[in-house]
């Protein structure tokens, strides 16, 4: 089986066709003239690519880019407490791992749209509060740059937390028992043993988290209540409501471009980029 | 104090995670129309999903583009994995670092592309155009799955096969076939829930007659005033579930694991 | 690679498909794909034709013109009917996507009301077969405000704080503020328009949400009080809940026909014919106004509704403004859309 590696060949050309190709020929739309309706009259214009320069798509990029930012860092402190808890776990593992894996299966628009009725004025939250008296007027969450972090934290945090706990697992128990024979406080063995040792898992996951939430337009369309307009809605925007095709494609590649960013840092952090980080 | 806090973070974070399914799943039996406030038990808006035959068609198509898709993702994604599981080839290392491309490019843009490819080409957007987007999004994550599952597998078993004289494909049918089938299934399982859940890239890609389930369930969050998208919606949730359970009980523990 | 944008290009230059006369009688063969606005048809019309007609109707739904073009153009062209608004008519005329009605086998044709049939969008329906008509205004919960709203200035009062939606859309919402100081909604006067991107950011804070038709349950529920939306979705929310009502700005607001149109590839030009004939008839015309809440634009319709859709008056009709294409000022409005939802 030496010509095995000829297999790769299906994928590789499928991969080739479906995916490298398109980008190609957007990277040619961001270069077209806009067709009133929607595609691209032949020739070469430059006006796309230097309209991502203005200040105004600048300002939603770099929004974007914080937003999802915090997005990752708090996923990451959700997702850390909740993958030690499942290692820890002895007896309720299966289940408090099959707690997780359910929402990383279940369509992300169905639990964005399940949110709503967490946050709503009307919602499970204010009806409880305002059921104990806490508070009398209900709290306005739904519709806020709160909600949208709110949906991008706990829709992306399983992707956070498998990783991590993929490595966790893998961690052996004897450097820690060893870190703790040798004195060590559970901070400092954290830092020291842990944390090094998961950093894999900790990259791979924030990448998970980082880059759908940069990319996404729903969240911000169903719960920040189209206020808080975000690259991904402006992306979406160009091809269903202004028509304008090529623009789109330009603003595409400004988004390629911060997750190639991402992507770099994260090879940085992490130099062997395997399966098993998974 | 460290491990205090630790749980509370666990706890407050499968909360913000889970209570909003469960919401929907009870909200489905509620029998305000409005679901501001509880008024009671109904199975009236299951009962109404039954009188929407769109919703039927468009199940049928979720499925027929999920089996499709996982089909031929899951083959390509095998046939794949196994070549750079045998091979430390440059060729296969770097299609290995060039497969996280497709999985890092956001879903609006790999959505968009393949509209705009199709657009080029002249291809009539329809089951075929959809299905070719999904077996897009899903072979690296078929290949990377049997690829896990090819690594972490004793390659001592295959040369003990070679070595009694088994042939090469004996070998690789009796011996590395059924060693490799958790990965497989695996890499199925994803690739099928990965096709059935999306929403973006077929939003792009769908032509006439193929609205999948999640297209139609973003027309109804976004018109209609009646609960029977919680229900629908919650049918989702619970079949995920069940869907989960099988496999589970099926692949065994680790290899479950092993997907998620 | 250049080959593949030449083909694209050119695809929409070809003539119209087929413009042979249509035989009049004799069974419908293959299926009708049909691509409308979601709710914008009664429960049981496409059921009903499917049994008349025996002929099979595939449905989609889109939730806006935009989305629905993008779909025509990019190949999804296997469509029969769409239902494109007013505005956009001329343009996709002009772009060569559609192609002419035969109207030798539109025999119900003469229903409709003439005020529609000669309107600007494609004066006596060459292309375009008007469907229904409608406004946008404030749907408000009367329980829930102290005073009713009569203005488009009313959304910025600080009483209704938190609990205003406009629409989300960028024409509706710059044209709202455009309306309010007396300026036309399809304004391409850079001053008209700076005042209107003020105003609606002034606005802003005092707004929800931009919601569109999603704004409905949240006025059922009472999480909104005031909120800019359609004719027709209003009515679908009081079904839901009574206490809800609809009021045109005195300064006045935005009326629109959508109409049916046949792409320029629709393959099933028969059945898309023997469809809006079927539309034209008055009872079918009035179920689908009544259940969808928007005004019928056929005349012989109108008799046989039992809750007939509110009409303008005299002197509103005055101030009723259609939407029109924006043409090479589309861009401006985008990007003032986008300044409105950045800011």
């Amino acid at each position: 089986m030496k010509r095995s590696w000829l297999l790769l060949g299906p994928a590789g050309a499928w991969l080739a066709v479906f995916f490298a190709v398109p980008l190609g020929i957007m990277a040619t739309y961001a270069l077209r003239p806009r067709h009133v309706l929607g595609g691209v009259y032949p020739g070469w214009t430059a006006t796309h690519l230097s309209r991502l320069f203005e200040p105004l798509y600048l300002a939603v990029l770099e929004r974007s880019v914080v937003l999802s930012l915090i997005a990752t860092v708090l996923a990451l402190l959700i997702s850390f407490p909740i993958a030690i808890t499942i290692v820890r776990a002895t007896r309720w593992r299966a289940l408090l791992l099959f707690l997780v894996v359910l929402p990383f299966w279940t369509s992300f628009l169905v639990r964005t749209y399940a949110t709503i009725f967490l946050l709503r004025d009307t919602g499970a939250i204010n009806q409880v509060l305002q059921f104990l008296g806490i508070i009398h007027d209900p709290l306005r969450m739904l519709y806020t740059p709160g909600a949208v972090l709110f949906g991008l934290v706990t829709g992306f945090v399983p992707f956070m937390v498998l990783p991590i706990y993929a490595s966790l697992e893998k961690l052996d128990p004897a450097l820690l028992e060893a870190a703790e024979a040798l004195g060590a406080t559970s901070w400092r063995r954290f830092l020291r043993v842990t944390w090094p040792l998961t950093l894999p898992g900790v990259a791979a996951g924030c990448l998970l988290v980082f880059v759908p939430a940069l990319g996404s337009f729903l969240t911000s369309d169903l719960l920040g209540g189209a206020k808080v307009e975000l690259i991904g809605n402006l992306v979406q925007n160009q091809f269903t409501s202004a028509r304008n095709w090529p623009f789109g494609s330009a603003l595409s590649f400004l988004l390629l471009l911060v997750v190639m960013i991402g992507m770099l840092l994260k090879l940085k952090l992490s130099p062997r980029l395997t399966t098993n980080d998974q | 104090m460290t491990r205090r806090l630790v749980t509370t973070i666990a706890v407050l974070g499968y909360t913000a995670l889970l209570l909003p399914l469960l919401l929907l799943v009870l909200f489905s039996f509620n029998a305000s129309r409005s679901g501001a406030r509880w008024d009671g038990f109904t199975l009236d808006w299951y009962a109404r999903l039954l009188h929407r035959p769109d919703l039927t068609i468009a199940l049928r198509t979720s499925l027929i583009v999920a089996v499709t898709s996982t089909v031929i993702a899951t083959a390509l994604g095998t046939l794949a994995a196994l070549a750079m599981g045998r091979h430390r080839r440059r060729a296969a290392a770097a299609f290995e670092s060039l497969l996280v491309l497709p999985i890092v490019t956001p879903e609006v843009v790999a959505g968009i592309s393949l509209l705009i490819l199709f657009s080029a080409a002249g291809i009539h957007l329809g089951l075929v155009t959809i299905i070719i987007a999904h077996i897009t999004f899903s072979v690296p994550f078929t290949i990377m799955v049997v690829l896990a599952r090819l690594r972490g597998m004793d390659s001592s078993l295959e040369e003990a096969a070679l070595t009694l004289g088994a042939n090469e494909l004996t070998a690789f049918r009796r011996v590395t076939i059924p060693l490799l089938m958790p990965g497989i299934i695996g890499a199925a399982l994803l690739a099928f829930t990965l096709s059935f859940d999306d929403f973006v890239i077929t939003f792009f890609t769908a032509g006439p007659g193929t609205s999948t389930l999640p297209l139609v369930i973003y027309g109804m969050v976004r018109r209609t005033v009646e609960p029977s998208v919680n229900a629908l919606s919650a049918l989702l949730v619970l079949g995920t579930t069940l869907l989960l359970i099988v496999a589970h009980r099926w692949l065994g523990r680790h290899a479950s694991g092993g997907i998620a | 690679m250049g080959s593949l944008l030449a083909s694209c290009v050119t695809k929409r230059e070809a003539p119209p498909a087929n413009e042979a006369a249509l035989p009049a009688t004799g069974p419908l063969e293959g299926e009708l794909r049909i691509f409308n606005w979601s709710d914008y048809i009664a429960a049981d019309t496409i059921s009903r034709f499917e049994k008349e007609f025996n002929v099979r109707v595939i449905y989609d739904t889109y939730e806006s013109n935009e989305e629905m073009v993008a779909k025509l153009v990019a190949g999804g062209d296997g469509y029969d009917i769409v239902s494109p608004s007013g505005y956009l008519v001329p343009v996709l005329i002009e772009g060569g996507l559609l192609q002419p009605l035969d109207h030798a086998v539109l025999g119900n044709w003469s229903n409709l009301l003439p005020l529609f049939v000669d309107a600007e969008a494609d004066r006596g329906g060459r292309y375009a077969m008007p469907y229904q008509w409608g406004m946008t205004g404030l749907a408000y919960r009367r329980d829930l405000v102290a005073t009713p709203p009569t203005s488009w200035g009313d959304l910025g009062a600080s009483a209704l704080r938190g609990k205003v939606t406009m629409l989300d859309d960028g024409r509706e919402v710059l044209g709202a503020m455009l309306k309010w100081r007396g300026h036309s909604v399809n304004s391409i006067d850079r001053a008209e328009l700076d005042a209107a991107l003020r105003d609606a950011l002034a606005v802003k804070p005092n707004l929800r949400a931009y919601l569109s038709a999603t704004v409905k349950g949240q006025l059922v529920s009472g999480d909104i009080a005031v909120a800019q939306l359609w004719s027709g979705d209003t009515r679908q929310a009081q079904l839901e809940e009574s206490r809800i009502e609809f009021m045109m700005p005195r300064e006045g607001t935005l009326i629109f026909t959508d109409y049916l149109v046949l792409p320029r590839r629709a393959p099933n030009r028969r059945a898309a014919h023997a469809f809006l004939n079927y539309v034209l008839r008055p009872e079918v015309a009035a179920e689908i106004a009544e259940q969808t809440g928007y005004g019928p634009v056929n005349g012989a319709a109108i008799g046989r509704m039992r809750r007939p859709v509110a009409a303008p008056d005299g002197d509103m009709l005055s101030r009723l403004e259609f939407q029109r294409d924006l043409g090479a000022a589309t861009d401006l409005w985008d990007r003032l859309w986008t300044e409105i939802k950045a800011g």
